[in-house]
């Protein structure tokens, strides 16, 4: 890989793409929440691995402990090495608004919250990710969620020793509610070997203009 | 005659997405506007009989300048294509006085459709 990063060009054919998928996502979790979702422009950067655990608090801002779940993503079809992780993080306090949203009486059980997580992080990486793939006319699989950890420092979210690579590429998406505190990250983390498979896809679709 | 026509959108390659999906037979003058401030500049300026206007843009976006067409009065035929498919952020661009909501990403059918509907072609 001689140079990792994007052309003017990739970078905005890749964040008008990024941006039909959070759409799709965000109206996905709309649906699902029964309220409207305040959408804002996706970020897209080159991490290193050692830069990782400080865009992630950047990002989430100054909240106290957060949720996160991933789930993993691969290209199902030719011989691209496009993968990837999907990383959804919610602050606590969205958790407290999750559960008046959604009408509970009292305070969220451990369980309620384990399958809230993992509905919503299906709910947004499923509908990313099939608006990601369906435009880059490919398909992407992706695994079952997991529970990274609840109620955790953001800086614990990704570990720094269980990141095998040196350069990533990190595409944040943010869904925040009106009138309320809810918000939740959606995290594309694709690492530098996939890079140059995504800069290939994005060609592709720019040749086409 | 003439129409001057104004795209209004932060993505070359949506704004491209846009020109490219214009009726061949239309008379237009094309304006191109990267952020919401640049594009109510624009219609201020006239540019923007017809507008065709993403919602997420940085420095100032959709809502806005249709919020700011609207008070200020200006006659502007104002057509959102935007990736936000939410029922509400149609319902709200049209609250705003847009005249119709185009789902991204936009082709010259959609297009062709929405301005025959309202007899623009």
């Amino acid at each position: 890989m001689n140079n990792p990063g994007l052309t003017e060009d990739q970078r905005d054919c890749l964040q008008e793409i990024v941006n039909v998928a959070m759409g799709r996502a965000g109206d996905s979790l709309a649906r699902f929440l029964e309220t409207f979702i305040h959408l804002s422009v996706p970020k897209i950067k080159l991490v290193d691995s050692v830069e990782l655990t400080s865009s992630l608090v950047k990002m989430v801002g100054e909240v106290e402990k957060v949720s996160a779940v991933r789930q993993g993503f691969y290209s199902t079809v030719g011989d691209t090495d496009l993968r990837g992780e999907a990383i959804i993080i919610f602050s606590d306090q969205s958790f407290l608004e999750l559960a008046d949203l959604l009408a509970y009486d009292e305070a969220l059980s451990d369980v309620t919250e384990n399958e809230l997580l993992l509905d919503i992080s299906n709910i947004l990486t499923g509908a990313c990710l099939n608006g990601l793939a369906e435009q880059m006319e490919g398909e992407l699989g992706y695994s079952a969620p997991s529970i990274i950890g609840k109620h955790i420092l953001t800086e614990d979210v990704v570990a720094p020793g269980q990141i095998p690579w040196h350069q990533a590429l990190l595409i944040e998406i943010n869904y925040t509610l009106e009138n309320s505190s809810f918000s939740c990250s959606l995290l594309l983390l694709m690492p530098g070997t996939s890079i140059d498979a995504v800069k290939q896809k994005l060609d592709h679709l720019l040749d086409g203009f | 005659m003439t129409i001057p026509l104004l795209i209004c959108d932060d993505s070359a390659m949506a704004r491209k997405q846009v020109k490219r999906a214009l009726p061949e037979s239309w008379d237009v003058d094309v304006t191109l506007a990267t952020n919401g401030v640049e594009g109510i500049d624009a219609i201020r300026g006239g540019c923007g009989e017809m507008v065709f206007l993403d919602l997420t843009m940085p420095e100032m976006d959709g809502y806005e300048v249709l919020q700011l067409v609207k008070s200020e009065k200006i006659k502007s035929i104002i057509i959102v294509i935007s990736a936000d498919i939410q029922p509400e952020a149609r319902e709200r661009v049209i609250a705003l006085g847009a005249l119709d909501f185009i789902k991204k990403p936009v082709d010259s059918e959609k297009l062709a459709n929405v301005l025959a509907k309202y007899g623009l072609l």
